[in-house]
């Protein structure tokens, strides 16, 4: 796994954007990310569609790559941390957490987060309708604001369609930035991508497994 | 007694002597063959009451021996369209009732209200008319093999339009688990005229315990072609799907006849034809109607019965009205643009003069230039009796996973048994243990890959030996997703103020704003809002608007129309005397001539152009689209062994066009080399691997195979949890479980249906013997423009991904 970066500032805050699916803030040494839907492929093999768990552990390994290589001590999950019911996804969610002791969770609630407060206190994770720390504001579905805030979210899987000479065409997840909003792409990979909705003036950073740059 | 003498017979005759008809000989025919114990296949035109053929037969033999028929189901009609049935069953209550029997007739399909199914639960009638997939949901019902066990016979309707896809192999499955409730079935199919009758007879009455007959109508229908020709060239355009000046043509043959039925190829232009027809001519508001699949079925209802009384003057319509009921006072057919097949051609063409002795006339309208040679083709192909072949699917496993998933739902299977049943079908006569095997670890443990997985309890293995479905909501979910037609992601369409409109795709929708305005059912409608998966809408006052394009339904064509259309287009440059289309022609296919060349039946055409789109190279094969998919990937990938480099690629029924932003590295020096015939099947084997085609086809396979849960349109509950995409499904599969069979079977369906390997062999060494032309072309020419003009692209990219973003970016792109 390659490690692409590319530094921002917003608000005056230097973030750096990943082509792994997440932001790290340098202030507050987190890593940031949305949509990570854990339990999805344990949900579907729960109803009889078979998906393999590789999928798992492949974004539990990304994720750790990614702590690892920032040296995160705080990681902001700005919604859809679980896709659904309490499965056996969790557990080995709960397993794979171990190894960060002293890494501190925050979950701002997201649509699909309906676990019990018990079970987020069981995996020492703290829940959060929004949180605010100067100059941002967390939430997990973007809003049109017009209030002079900055808010990061996620919710949107957002992706870009773009199109080349002799009629190419390419379908890219990304980053879209505005002058008062981020949204992040969705952390894990088994979601689909959605290319339309891009906010008015947004500015896209799009990635691959190997660069990332702006469009 | 001698069947000649019998009650039954004479009851019959008495009857249709009343009526002032007499027995058909094949109807007779198959009467005393039925009273022999025989099964078979009845082939014969519509409009000749084949339907009396099997139906009665089995009426004369109650009526001989009502002793051998036990109370309940005793003759099941299974038919591939809802619409069919309706009017099936009230000829046959008719008939029931006139000969004084008492039994009851009834429908049974997904159009039939809950009561009505409760009810043929309690007490099913003594002959159901049903559809495939409705019998696969009565499998999946407890106890249903109650239902079935006095059942005499099953009546296969229309089977020719079942047998080339997988709701052919949905009936075969259906017929085999009929039998193994009531092993002493007889089996009848019915079917129109196609190429490979043999095959046909064989794929329904695969089993060797059964007598087997074939019964031949010698009936044969007059038809008359008629191409209407605009009164210069220039007002066809060379390509798409107008020239609207036609109507001027059009209206003048309305008027002449009493009813008119006005085919189209898609959705779309019948939305587009029906506005221009009225726009011409006001005064038919109210006579003019527009059927299409994805109108409101009570309006479609209403439309049929208006058609039957003869109220309606012309009613323009898709394959909707294809097949169906004998609309009597229909005495003229206008086909808009090309039909792509013979068999569908003379279908069409068939539902005019409907009654035995009358003629069929069909009007062909071109829509472009071309398909004027397209009609030439056909008439050609018409007058030589070359019928299609229709190929049955074999080792569908989606299918075939389903139905297992369906009877454990049911009343669950013992493995080896059913294994034992499955073999005798022909669409998994080749079948092996392991391949069985497989799916049974599919349907309980999901895969190879999931052996460890404590929650994925879809089938489980009972104490009684038997596979059995224990949860309530996956038993629910699967009866949801029974059925071998895929359809687009359809939304309902309904006015805000309540009123349903029909379906439209949601990828359509998804293109529009709310305020946009499109056309749905002939009216001009304005999109307000988006929910639960219905588009909300108002009346427009706007005067135009977009019409849908609806991405199903695009018919490649057929390699029979193609080989005709090969020979006629080297004939048009001397057309024969009477050949007026080609003699019309001449102009445009001089200027292809002046401009570039016209291929002869021994040359091969390659066109190379440059414009600010790019760098294009086209070739004309003329063997049908889906071959030309596989040709142009393979193209596409022995020159991308040149050169690193992207493609975008579109195809019809004449050629395809390779579109790159870079030069082309194609010329006359290796151009030979490039359609060698040489490695041909390994450089297409890498070829498919290398493109989007198998992934294409995996799309159908997930749906069946239960892999995506489709959402239902209309409906607050959808599953959103469960919604995910077969692309993605395909990708992961590719990663994690390159051997399951679905995914290998994407492929193989990418072989099977598309390529044929004869055909490709045969066109490459057709290909070999000619001499190859290569022209460079300053603007499109006549053959190619059309190329340019479709929407339908592919890709194919041996480049890496960064790098082709760099090159993008240099060209300064465009974002969406």
């Amino acid at each position: 796994m390659q490690i692409v970066t590319e530094h921002i500032t917003l608000k005056n805050e230097d973030v750096i954007l990943t082509n792994q699916r997440a932001i790290y803030w340098e202030r507050e040494e987190a890593l940031i990310l949305s949509d990570i839907h854990i339990g999805k492929t344990a949900h579907f093999r729960r109803h009889g569609i078979p998906i393999p768990d590789g999928i798992l552990q492949k974004d539990l390994n990304r994720l750790k790559e990614l702590i690892l290589h920032f040296n995160a001590k705080e990681l902001f999950i700005v919604g859809d941390l679980f896709h659904a019911e309490t499965n056996s996804d969790m557990a080995t969610f709960k397993q794979w957490l171990t190894q960060f002791e002293d890494l501190n969770l925050v979950l701002i609630k997201g649509n699909h987060d309906t676990q019990s407060l018990r079970l987020m206190d069981d995996l020492g994770i703290v829940v959060m309708a929004q949180l605010e720390i100067e100059p941002f504001i967390f939430l997990h579905e973007p809003m049109d604001n017009t209030l002079n805030l900055f808010t990061i979210s996620g919710h949107t899987h957002p992706g870009v369609l773009i199109k080349g000479r002799g009629k190419q065409k390419l379908k890219l997840p990304c980053y879209q930035v505005t002058v008062n909003q981020l949204i992040l792409p969705a952390f894990s990979l088994f979601t689909g991508l959605n290319t339309r909705n891009i906010p008015k003036d947004a500015s896209c950073y799009a990635f691959t497994d190997t660069s990332i740059f702006k469009l | 007694m001698n069947f000649r003498d019998s009650e039954g017979l004479r009851i019959i005759n008495n009857w249709m002597a009343e009526k002032g008809i007499a027995p058909f000989p094949f109807q007779l025919q198959t009467w005393q063959r039925y009273a022999n114990g025989y099964s078979g296949m009845v082939v014969a035109p519509t409009g000749f009451g084949k339907t009396f053929s099997v139906f009665l037969g089995v009426v004369i033999d109650y009526l001989n021996h009502p002793e051998k028929y036990p109370k309940g189901l005793k003759l099941l009609w299974i038919s591939p369209l809802r619409s069919l049935a309706k009017d099936l069953a009230k000829a046959m209550t008719e008939a029931v009732d006139d000969i004084g029997l008492d039994w009851t007739v009834q429908v049974r399909n997904g159009d039939t209200p809950t009561a009505v199914r409760r009810k043929q639960e309690r007490m099913m009638p003594d002959v159901l008319l049903t559809t495939p997939e409705t019998m696969h949901l009565l499998f999946s019902q407890k106890k249903n093999s109650r239902w079935f066990k006095g059942v005499r016979c099953v009546a296969i309707d229309e089977w020719h339009e079942l047998i080339g896809n997988k709701r052919g192999v949905l009936t075969e499955l259906a017929i085999s688990q009929l039998r193994y409730y009531s092993p002493k079935l007889r089996i009848w199919g019915i079917t129109a005229t196609i190429g490979n009758l043999e095959d046909a007879k064989h794929v329904l009455l695969p089993y060797s315990d059964l007598n087997i007959t074939q019964i031949t109508a010698k009936q044969r229908k007059k038809l008359d072609i008629i191409s209407v020709l605009p009164d210069e060239i220039e007002v066809l355009p060379w390509a798409g799907h107008l020239g609207a000046k036609m109507v001027d043509k059009i209206l003048p043959i309305i008027a002449s006849n009493t009813t008119t039925l006005i085919f189209t190829n898609t959705r779309g232009q019948a939305e587009l034809w029906y506005q221009l027809l009225l726009n011409a001519q006001p005064d038919l508001a109210g006579l003019l109607a527009i059927h299409h699949g994805s109108i409101d079925k009570k309006l479609r209802n209403w439309i049929e019965d208006n058609i039957a009384s003869g109220y309606l003057k012309a009613v323009v319509c898709t394959s909707s009205l294809d097949l169906g009921v004998d609309f009597k006072p229909v005495d003229c057919v206008i086909q808009i643009g090309s039909v792509k097949g013979v068999a569908r051609f003379m279908q069409r063409a068939g539902r005019s003069g409907h009654s035995p002795f009358e003629r069929s006339k069909i009007y062909f309208i071109p829509t472009h230039s071309l398909e004027l040679v397209e009609v030439s083709a056909l008439k050609e192909a018409i007058k030589n009796k070359q019928v299609e072949s229709r190929d049955p699917m074999v080792l569908t496993f989606d299918v075939l996973v389903q139905f297992m998933v369906t009877l454990a739902v049911g009343e669950g299977f013992d493995s080896e048994k059913l294994f034992a049943r499955i073999k005798e079908i022909h669409a998994f006569q080749y079948i092996t243990k392991d391949e069985w095997q497989w799916c049974i670890q599919f349907i309980t443990k999901g895969g190879k890959t999931l052996n460890s997985y404590e929650e994925f309890h879809k089938v489980i293995l009972d104490e009684d030996g038997l596979y059995k479905v224990k949860s309530r909501r996956i038993s629910m979910l699967h009866r949801m997703n029974i059925g071998a037609i895929v359809s687009e992601v359809n939304m309902m369409v309904k006015y805000i103020s309540g009123g349903y409109i029909g379906m439209i795709e949601e990828f359509f929708i998804s293109k529009l704003k709310p305020g946009d305005s499109f056309i749905l059912a002939g009216r001009i409608l304005e999109l307000v809002q988006i929910k639960d998966m219905t588009a909300l809408v108002r009346r427009s006052k706007a005067k135009k608007a977009v019409s849908p394009s609806w991405l199903g339904g695009r018919l490649p064509l057929t390699s029979h129309l193609s080989h005709y259309l090969r020979l006629k287009l080297s004939d048009a440059l001397q057309p024969g005397r009477l050949e007026k289309e080609l003699r019309f022609l001449n102009p445009l296919i001089s200027r292809q001539d002046e401009h570039s060349h016209i291929p002869k039946s021994d040359e091969f055409l390659v066109e190379m152009i440059e414009t600010k789109d790019g760098h294009h190279l086209f070739m004309y094969p003329f063997e049908g689209r889906l071959v030309h998919e596989v040709f142009s990937a393979l193209m596409a990938y022995r020159i991308s062994k040149l050169k690193q480099i992207t493609f975008t690629i579109a195809m019809n029924d004449y050629g395809f066009e390779l579109l790159s932003d870079q030069p082309i590295p194609v010329d006359a020096n290796n151009i030979e080399a490039l359609l060698r015939k040489e490695n041909l099947m390994d450089d297409v084997v890498a070829s498919i691997n290398a493109s989007e085609m198998a992934s294409r086809k995996f799309r159908d396979i997930a749906v069946i195979a239960g892999l995506v849960v489709q959402s239902q349109p209309g409906t607050r509950k959808n599953n959103k949890s469960l919604q995910s995409s077969s692309g993605l499904i395909f990708r992961v599969l590719e990663d994690y479980e390159p051997d399951n069979l679905l995914l290998r079977q994407a492929y193989t369906e990418v072989f099977n249906q598309q390529l044929e390997e004869a055909r490709l062999q045969q066109a490459f060494e057709r290909i070999s013997k000619s001499k190859v032309i290569l022209k460079h072309a300053k603007s499109f020419t006549p053959l190619s423009f059309p190329l340019k003009v479709d929407s339908l692209r592919g890709t194919m990219s041996n480049e890496k991904l960064d790098k082709r973003i760099q090159r993008i970016k240099e060209q300064a792109f465009k974002i969406e």
